[in-house]
């Protein structure tokens, strides 16, 4: 069983399926179906990859490795450690919660939607896997395809606009990414065996500081675009105003998280010595980035720009742990990134049943949806509290090892992470109130969730409680890759308390 | 065995809140108060069950770990001594008595099994602070309660009002939370876990320094959950809420939960008595504000909680004067008679036709109710302090703790309680006076209804403790057994004896200053003087500290938001991006007016290029 080529199927696997999409063309209950088929397969394939690997006889990482252009030095590389196979899951769970959240938006053209949904699948999954820094630029680029069109194509009002702006943002990070990884690849020409684009390798390089540095910036613009961070934050909001509901769950579930992801495995373990220059600008960044999303958010009109700039807030909290040094609030980002990717993945389905069933997402047409459709208030209010980092949900298990890892290296960066919380509390519980309280300011019905839209709240809510009580599984998968990178970039803080 | 015990107290009501949500309204009105009620009982039962069980050395029990990383673990761990048994067993009592009475008083609303669901939730939640071992699952049991009040306050969620007043709530005691979890980071930071039994054991090895900062950042903690100075202004709007839920939630059990917390780090706080000095001094302070703020108030409910600010800040300075089983005795005592006090006025108030106004109830309200005025008048004399009443027994010790404290700064202290003292037995019988007594010229009209005098029921019982509890733990001049001293003897530090000693005096002086409160209260609200309502005042705004905070401290930042959208991230932000790809845009065009087709242009531009070329070459050759 452990022989056959698991990560290779799941990469490719979603991006067959998106293929055969077009023969279904024809019914869309077929295509919604095939497609839920299709994921529900993926959401298999990483069970069993867990089951094979992680569980009862841990055998990690797993490696797939094949030549790819020799001359270059570039390889298929694929290696699924216990942080990649974390975020797998993640991208398969969230595309099962993808087909499922709307039967609105793929009105048109289902075949489309569907398969830019399982062929975004693929390249993230290629993300979170490919080890050779070039595949994985690859895959980078790539994801950004899928996207552009879901966005543009199946998108509301100004979609056009709104994917191009989306695409020129993450374009340009990419394309600087791009040229540091060829910059890279050069440099690696002076090592014994040739040039070479695997991981590893590239992170014994000894660089000249200004070029570690220079390389450094480039992939972590590319990055932070993608996290996003404060100040390159523009083009989220709009995305996630004007994507479909499915575009938004992988925005803010998946998108954003490669950022994060690819943040900790290869900008930090391939530049330490830039990574530790330039921590206290990408803490600033991110905690700054924390209140002034969280006092933006407050002031939102949408609920969907509302979550959008509550992801940037806790986005911007994730980064500041990353580089912090400790690995206890290292540890705490990756959880709260899967935290994140759960209750925000929620808040948009629940954004968008709201869009679907008023026609409008602003707080101006909204209130008094608890009376209307009680089951539908309590999961938006349990996704709310989650958020909001109540203990015994997953929101916290994250937040409290980052403000506690914090608080070790730096005691002013964790006040401000406590502080955080206070400031998070408050746009979430005025989302709450605008929405399920108070007075009913439109007139429309509102039916309560119907099966498939509890099936999906459910399962999210459920994952939500796993992780929030039990979070000891995912700790223990991300422990040793993290402590791996830490000790890389760390050398001596590890054991510093 | 003890184990099973507190499983089963934890897991009765939260069964019972997953049965609300789930099958609450199928099962019926009836059904669904009876299946609430009985979680609860079933938790009293293992209460009890486990407080006669309960060794004098503390117990721990462990139901496995929660998260472990890098050094720092957090575990399911309860820690079981005899201040928690005493705690469990008041608050599933109290809060058994307040279910029964709920299903009286929600008989109309159609929300029931929302409200029961939160109810039993909140039980839960609130047990877990009195078990917890582990400081991150007591942060549970904080939070828990945080969000159960958060709901019911807005329960009624139609009205924004209410809401608000809930949102205002969760936010100004997650402003006092910031403060649990700066202290959780350090206590991490020390010992890579958070647990009380660790922070007991190694409160020695800490630094002053540091256990003092520890100590600040949970006693902030306790001021937001509490009510206290300068982080009250929530609790009087907290009455947005059913009353049996100001009854449970913000009198009985959630706002002395900060109490209970400076009471179990009482080990730690030795170490740090500058926290202790603190505590009094704020809990005397706010002793004295919320006397004096509740003489400004008509609407019974809020006279109430600023009454409950008043009393939970005794609580604080016993707690402060390291009096822990003092404080425990007023906490249990106050349990009694705040809820009994606050369910008579939700009968007031129902009887009354929703009618809050204290000065538009009235001597019919007394002849039509006699049931109701007996239970009020137990609740008003044992708050007021009249001799030998619960309240009287325990609010003196508080007394007799500050002014025996070896450190003058508690005199102060003791100065401010006092005072705060005589002005309780004033605003206790103002509202005596003018509520059961007055001929108002335009009283409510009363509205009968039989379950009022149903609802009357469960409050028996707490009239009994209210009256009679203090002889649970009678003042040491009376010579009687104190039971309560007794039981916690080891696990809390004993009542030294010169404050037995100053007993004598100080309870005397609290009863003269009772009785002369009674004697003021009946000079200006007599019947006779037909009392008529002050205008309303600085007392009535609290001081005006919920106005500062409302338009110092949240306009202002409504106003960043609103600016940091508009002004930053839309003018600057997205115009910069914006900006750049118009010039990029602009660029281009005039690029491609070269390569436009045209042939002039073409050529120009390659004669333009071949000179430039030319020019650089030649200069670069020189």
């Amino acid at each position: 069983m452990r022989q056959l080529p698991w990560l290779t199927l799941l990469v490719f696997w979603p991006l067959a399926a998106a293929l055969a999409m077009p023969l279904l063309r024809r019914s869309r209950e077929a295509c919604r179906r095939f497609a839920l088929g299709a994921a529900l397969a993926e959401l298999a394939l990483a069970g069993l990859v867990v089951l094979l690997f992680a569980a009862g006889r841990p055998d990690l990482p797993v490696v797939e490795d094949a030549a790819w252009i020799p001359a270059l030095g570039i390889r298929y590389t694929l290696a699924c450690d216990g942080l990649s196979l974390v975020f797998v899951v993640l991208t398969a769970f969230i595309g099962v919660c993808c087909m499922l959240t709307s039967r609105h938006d793929d009105a048109s053209r289902p075949a489309l939607y569907h398969a830019l949904i399982l062929a975004s699948l693929a390249t993230v999954q290629g993300v979170f896997l490919a080890t050779d820094v070039f595949l994985f630029a690859l895959f980078w680029e790539a994801q950004l395809i899928p996207v552009f069109f879901l966005i543009g194509v199946f998108g509301h009002g100004e979609r056009m606009r709104v994917a191009i702006k989306f695409f020129l943002f993450s374009a340009v990070g990419g394309l600087l990414m791009f040229l540091a990884v060829i910059a890279l690849g050069i440099h690696s020409a002076d090592l014994p065996d040739g040039p070479t684009f695997a991981l590893f390798d590239l992170t014994r390089l000894s660089l000249p500081v200004s070029t570690g540095r220079w390389l450094f910036a480039a992939f972590v613009l590319s990055f932070a675009i993608k996290i996003p961070l404060v100040p390159v934050h523009m083009w989220l909001p709009d995305a996630h105003t004007e994507a479909p509901t499915a575009g938004s769950l992988i925005l803010a579930g998946l998108l954003l998280k490669t950022g994060g992801y690819a943040l900790i495995r290869f900008a930090l373990p391939l530049f330490p010595e830039a990574a530790v220059a330039f921590a206290p600008l990408l803490t600033i960044l991110g905690l700054l980035g924390l209140f002034y999303a969280s006092a933006v958010a407050l002031a939102q009109e949408d609920v969907k720009r509302l979550i959008a700039y509550s992801s940037i807030g806790h986005m911007g909290l994730a980064v500041a742990a990353v580089v912090s040094g400790s690995r206890l609030a290292l540890g705490g980002a990756v959880v709260m990134m899967v935290s994140h990717a759960l209750t925000s993945g929620g808040l948009f389905a629940q954004a968008g049943m709201i869009g679907e069933r008023l026609g409008s997402r602003r707080f101006d047409v909204l209130g008094g949806i608890w009376n209307k459709a009680p089951g539908f208030g309590a999961a938006f209010l349990f996704c709310i509290l989650a958020a909001a980092a109540l203990p015994g949900l997953s929101g916290f298990v994250g937040e409290a090892m980052m403000v506690f890892g914090l608080f070790r290296v730096d005691g002013l960066a964790g006040g401000f992470a406590v502080a955080g919380m206070a400031a998070t509390l408050i746009y979430l519980l005025r989302l709450a109130r605008d929405t399920l309280f108070g007075p009913a300011r439109s007139g429309l019905p509102f039916p309560d969730l119907d099966a498939r839209e509890t099936a999906l709240l459910v399962s999210l809510v459920l994952a939500i409680l796993w992780l929030g009580l039990f979070p000891g599984p995912v700790l223990q998968l991300v422990a040793s890759p993290l402590d791996a990178v830490a000790g890389h970039v760390w050398p001596v803080a590890g054991t510093g308390m | 065995m003890m184990e099973n015990a507190l499983a089963l107290m934890l897991l009765f009501p939260l069964a019972g809140a997953v049965f609300q949500a789930g099958w609450g309204l199928s099962v019926g009105r009836r059904a669904s108060g009876a299946a609430a009620a009985l979680a609860v009982a079933g938790a009293l039962a293992a209460a009890l069950f486990a407080l006669a069980r309960c060794p004098v050395a503390p117990v721990h029990v462990s139901f496995g770990g929660w998260f472990a990383f890098d050094g720092f673990s957090a575990a399911f761990s309860l820690l079981y001594d005899r201040i928690a048994a005493v705690m469990t067993a008041t608050v599933t009592g109290t809060a058994l008595l307040i279910h029964l009475y709920s299903a009286g008083y929600m008989r109309e609303d159609k929300s029931y099994s929302r409200y029961f669901c939160y109810l039993n939730l909140f039980v839960f939640f609130m047990l877990l602070i009195a078990l917890a071992d582990d400081l991150l699952l007591l942060f549970m049991g904080w939070e828990g309660v945080g969000f159960c009040s958060f709901a019911l306050i807005g329960f009624w969620h139609e009205e924004r009002k209410n809401v608000n007043a809930g949102v205002k709530a969760f936010i100004t005691t997650r402003i006092g939370d910031l403060g649990y979890v700066a202290g959780l980071a350090l206590v991490v930071a020390s010992f890579g876990e958070a647990s009380l039994s660790g922070l007991a054991a190694g409160a020695e090895v800490l630094s002053p320094g540091m256990a003092a900062a520890i100590g600040f950042c949970f006693l902030f903690a306790a001021l937001g959950k509490s009510a206290q100075l300068p982080l009250s202004s929530w609790l009087p709007d907290a009455m947005a809420g059913p009353t049996p839920v100001s009854a449970l939630i913000h009198a009985a059990t959630m706002v002395t939960a900060g109490v209970y917390l400076l009471m179990r780090l009482d080990p730690l706080l030795a170490y740090a008595p500058s926290v202790g000095a603190s505590a009094a001094c704020i809990g005397a302070a706010t002793a004295l504000y919320g006397a004096s703020c509740a003489l400004g108030q008509r609407d019974v409910k809020r006279i109430l909680a600023y009454s409950t600010i008043s009393q939970v800040g005794y609580m604080f300075l016993a707690a402060g004067s390291a009096d822990v089983t003092g404080a425990l005795f007023h906490l249990q005592t106050h349990a009694f008679f705040k809820s009994l006090l606050f369910m008579c006025a939700g009968i007031m108030i129902q009887a009354c036709g929703e009618e809050h106004d204290i000065f538009r109830m009235g001597a019919h309200l007394r002849r039509r109710y006699p049931g109701l005025f007996v239970l009020f008048t137990c609740g008003a004399a044992a708050l007021a302090g009249i001799p030998f009443t619960s309240g009287y027994c325990s609010k003196g010790r508080t007394l007799a703790d500050a002014l025996t404290h070896p450190d003058p700064v508690f005199l102060a202290a003791f100065a401010m309680g006092a005072l705060a003292a005589l002005i309780t037995a004033i605003y206790v019988f103002r509202m005596y006076f003018v509520a059961f007594f007055s001929e108002p010229a335009d009283p409510a009209r009363l509205h009968p209804d039989p379950a009022l005098s149903r609802m009357q029921w469960p409050l028996w019982p707490l009239a009994g403790l209210a009256v009679l509890y203090g002889f649970v733990n009678p003042p040491e001049f009376l010579h009687l057994k104190d039971w309560l001293d007794h039981f916690l003897v080891g696990v809390a530090a004993p009542l030294p004896p010169h404050a037995a000693q100053a007993e004598l005096f100080v309870e005397s002086l609290d009863a003269l200053l009772a009785l002369a409160g009674l004697a003021i209260a009946w000079g200006l609200y007599r019947p006779a003087r037909h009392p008529a309502p002050a205008p309303a005042g600085w007392l009535t705004a609290g001081l005006g500290l919920d106005g500062f905070y409302l338009k110092r401290l949240a306009a202002p930042y409504e106003k960043l938001a609103a600016f940091a959208w508009r002004g930053i991230d839309e003018d600057v932000l997205d115009g910069a991006a914006a900006g750049l790809a118009s010039g990029v845009g602009g660029a281009s065009l005039a690029v491609a007016r070269f390569g436009g087709g045209r042939i002039s242009a073409s050529l120009l531009a390659i004669f333009a290029g071949a000179a430039v070329l030319l020019l650089w070459l030649a200069i670069g050759w020189n």
